[in-house]
């Protein structure tokens, strides 16, 4: 199996691609327009600066070989979304070329990175169909890869990582993205356009792998076609048959000539894959583990640099993991707190943050041998049948410890030593 | 040198002046189709016609397309706005080819008529530019050439017409022909009142990426290079015309060169190809909906509804859709599109090279003023060849002027001469020296002080 993707992000410019109108979400349709986003004769587009340098940063992050002289091409297809009638996108003067996202195990390979325009928004209600012209113009960089994804697994692997390295670089494209699938379980290209949103984008490979499947496995033909993704049903659907590449008649754009990208500066962007692959390496732990923590999260990264050397990493990846679920990686002081108490055995909950938050002293408070058979023995006549259980499964410990660790802040380690014995005792009574 | 324009200015204007122009133009009009709207409400100033593809603010701006039928424009041309601003006032739009693409004035809805004798074609595509400034005494027209445009009306109207280096001038505003080639230029009575114009006009406008900051020359070249091949080429009349002229030229102190140039005849079929491939691009956005011409049925089918719309093109306009767009075609697109640019490429290299020491000369049209009834039987290839002159300096961005350097029976006839890009002012300062021993005639004064 083979997928190959294009995937469409937005760029975080405050302007338009050709023309100064705002980028910001608009209240009302079609206020963000002018002559030259709406297509009228005579207007003409100038190439916004920014969006040319942000596209370089990305493409470097994106090992891409950066393009001096970038040009433009006229892409044109007749759609009532696109207001000349052809976009203004890029060929083989594109700012990126090659370039590769990491994943853990191996690399998915990039043809090239691409600045474009966006068309306008088609509405569709019943008996009518509106555009807004608002996102016409808007920048975007279209990431096309190699058909190097193989399997579901690294199809998420992929969006994830490269989600994680636009977030890096200030580009948050959570469920904005946009990609055209191109899967082929034979030897014939099937195109799935236009899918939005991560979810359908999984969605739409599960299922065009499951129905070329039946169809290798019934010794029938896959046709080479493009088809749309339908959301209400999670199926794609054949939109057209085509026998040869669709005719665009790409030209060069004459109204933005050369452009020499050399002068735009970038500063340098932490590459969270990186920085994984750098943190697990040296603290012999999981990339994964680490990627996932840091993926969205800038302080957690930070918070990783801060303390990996002052404390064990075992300790500081499950204090993150903790500090994680109360969304507490903000302030680094707050979190080396409670990375004390994680080292001390001490169970966190929401209290202890708040605690921690307000200035209070966590007391670390040592539980005399009476105090933790009480804070035990409540626990299991609370839990009724919980010693029948532990007696046909000796894991349930665990969660007997859990609960009492938890409920009155006793360190896991003392309440192991003692739930054994008492609850022995426990059964002797009984007999 | 004689300047209409300060001429105008040190002359008493009787209080009805506007008003009587307005209506012997009007007259005029209706027998020559030179202006598709007339300014009613000019009261002042130094008039100026618009060609009907720049974009005036709040005017209808159409280029002679039944397409863009009320296309009314929320802006000026950047052009258009510097005349404004200096005091110039807008007389009317001017009639066309549609979008440009015809070298006679007859491919629009109202074809234009020669001012000296009306069964003649007034040249195009800036058709009515021309013949606005062959009656009126006081006026600057400005026009536009993507192959010839300027020059083919400006000969066969009998004044002047100046086409810029490609950039000198900013584009924005007008209504794209071929990007790469447009260039917006001026006709005129005398190539002193284009000086003054092009002083005010030129220079880097930052709504159009490819205007030039490049400053201007005057740099003169004692020798004027004759192309051979172009000779070639010229009907017997013009032919032994032009060959006078150019023993009269010798009296300035000029000398002549016969240079073979065989590389110039790839310049017809290379331009045709890189001007409708980039038309073919540019007129796809014309669709119905959004302005001018639009399908009132909404509930037809997208493919259904665009050809309506698209039905509204004139012939010339739907040949060049079909041939620009065949020339991109992936599966051809190397043997011609690409191939087109090398020539152009080419063909700059070698013409830089000449001009480096001289300037070029040549008839601007390499035939006497056709009738109307004359062309209409050409084929499009027949036609196409009408610009063998004119196209070599638009193809590659070579500033040029057309001026008058004879009468055959009573029909003005042309040449062009051409410099180097941005030794613009050079071309007018050739034609300085030439009305200082020639005196052009005009059939009409209208406005005259």
């Amino acid at each position: 199996m083979k997928i190959g993707l294009e995937i469409h992000v937005a760029l975080p410019t405050k302007t338009k691609l050709f023309c100064s109108d705002s980028t910001e979400e608009a209240h009302e349709p079609n206020v963000n327009v002018c002559p030259t986003c709406m297509g009228f004769p005579g207007s003409r587009p100038t190439l916004n600066k920014e969006a040319v340098r942000v596209a370089k940063s990305v493409s470097i992050a994106l090992n891409c070989d950066i393009t001096n002289r970038i040009s433009f091409i006229r892409k044109v297809y007749f759609y009532p979304d696109l207001p000349k009638s052809f976009q203004i996108t890029q060929l083989s003067e594109c700012i990126g070329k090659g370039g590769f996202i990491e994943l853990e195990k191996k690399k998915i390979h990039l043809r090239r990175v691409q600045i474009e325009e966006d068309p306008a928004r088609i509405i569709r209600s019943e008996g009518h169909t509106l555009i807004d012209f608002n996102r016409s113009g808007i920048p975007l960089i279209e990431v096309v890869t190699e058909p190097d994804i193989t399997t579901e697994e690294e199809l998420r692997e992929t969006i994830f990582t490269l989600r994680t390295i636009l977030y890096y670089q200030g580009i948050d494209i959570n469920q904005e993205i946009k990609a055209d699938l191109n899967i082929s379980l034979g030897t014939e290209r099937v195109e799935v356009k236009n899918v939005t949103g991560i979810k359908n984008l999984i969605s739409a490979a599960e299922y065009e792998i499951s129905r070329q499947n039946a169809i290798l496995l019934n010794n029938g033909k896959i046709e080479v076609e493009t088809r749309s993704f339908d959301e209400k049903s999670n199926t794609t659907k054949s939109s057209r048959k085509k026998e040869s590449d669709e005719e665009y008649g790409f030209i060069f754009e004459p109204d933005l000539g050369f452009y020499s990208t050399e002068d735009l500066e970038t500063t340098p962007v932490e590459m969270p894959t990186r920085a994984a692959f750098e943190l697990a390496r040296s603290h012999n732990s999981s990339y994964k583990t680490i990627l996932e923590l840091i993926a969205f999260d800038k302080d957690a990264l930070g918070i990783l640099y801060k303390y990996e050397k002052k404390y064990d990493f075992k300790s500081l990846i499950a204090t993150l993991e903790i500090a994680k679920r109360f969304n507490e990686t903000k302030d680094a002081n707050v979190f080396e707190e409670l990375l004390k108490l994680v080292i001390n055995g001490i169970a966190i909950n929401q209290e202890t943050v708040n605690k921690i938050k307000k200035g209070e002293r966590i007391e670390i408070r040592k539980f005399s041998k009476d105090e933790i058979d009480a804070a035990i023995l409540e626990m299991l006549k609370a839990e009724k049948d919980i010693v029948k259980r532990y007696s046909k499964n000796k894991n349930v410990i665990n969660f007997i410890v859990g609960t009492v660790s938890r409920k009155y802040g006793i360190q896991p380690r003392d309440v192991i030593k003692r739930v054994e014995i008492l609850i022995d005792t426990l059964q002797k009574v009984e007999v | 040198m004689r300047s209409y324009i300060s001429e105008f200015e040190s002359k008493e204007k009787p209080k009805d002046y506007y008003t009587k122009i307005i209506e012997e133009l009007k007259r005029k009009n209706a027998e020559l189709n030179a202006f598709n709207i007339i300014n009613d409400e000019i009261n002042s100033g130094f008039p100026f016609s618009v060609k009907d593809n720049i974009c005036v603010n709040g005017v209808e701006s159409t280029a002679s397309s039944k397409i863009l039928k009320t296309y009314t424009p929320p802006f000026d041309a950047t052009v258009v706005e510097k005349f404004k601003h200096n005091g110039f006032s807008f007389l009317g739009k001017t009639n066309m080819d549609e979008f440009g693409f015809g070298s006679f004035g007859i491919n629009c809805e109202k074809p234009a008529k020669n001012p000296i004798n009306s069964d003649y074609v007034a040249g195009g595509s800036s058709s009515g530019a021309a013949i606005a400034t062959a009656l009126l005494k006081y006026h600057i027209a400005v026009a536009e050439s993507t192959g010839g445009s300027i020059s083919a009306p400006a000969a066969f109207c009998g004044v002047v017409g100046f086409t810029p280096t490609y950039g000198a001038l900013s584009r924005y505003g007008l209504i794209d022909y071929a990007n790469s080639l447009d260039k917006i230029g001026f006709m005129a009575r005398s190539a002193a009142d284009i000086r003054t114009v092009l002083k005010q006009c030129t220079g880097r406008d930052g709504k159009d990426t490819t205007s030039s900051s490049q400053p201007l020359t005057d740099n003169p070249k004692a020798k004027l290079t004759v192309i051979t091949e172009l000779m070639d080429k010229t009907d017997e009349k013009i032919k032994s015309a032009f060959l006078r002229f150019l023993d009269k030229i010798k009296s300035l102190d000029y000398k002549i060169e016969y240079v073979s140039l065989p590389e110039i005849e790839h310049s017809i079929p290379a331009y045709y190809i890189v001007s409708t491939a980039e038309a073919s691009t540019n007129l796809a956005r014309y669709t119905g909906f959004k302005y001018g011409f639009k399908v009132e049925d909404f509930s037809k089918k997208y493919n259904d509804f665009f050809t309506e719309a698209r039905n509204q093109f004139g012939m010339e306009a739907k040949r060049r859709i079909v041939l620009g767009t065949f020339v991109r075609s992936a599966s051809v697109k190397d043997k011609y599109y690409v191939k087109a640019l090398k020539i152009r490429r080419l063909l700059i290299n070698r013409i830089k090279r000449l001009l480096k020491d001289s300037l070029l000369i040549s008839p601007t049209m390499p035939i006497q003023t056709p009738k109307i009834d004359e062309v209409k039987k050409l084929s499009p290839t027949q036609s196409y060849a009408m610009d063998a002159f004119t196209i070599p300096p638009n193809f590659c961005g070579f500033p040029h002027a057309s001026f008058t350097y004879d009468y055959l029976a009573g029909m003005p006839i042309g040449a062009q001469i051409v410099t180097d890009q941005f030794n613009d002012y050079a071309a007018l300062s050739f034609i300085d020296s030439w009305e200082n021993i020639f005196d052009y005639k005009f059939k009409y004064n209208i406005g005259a002080l």
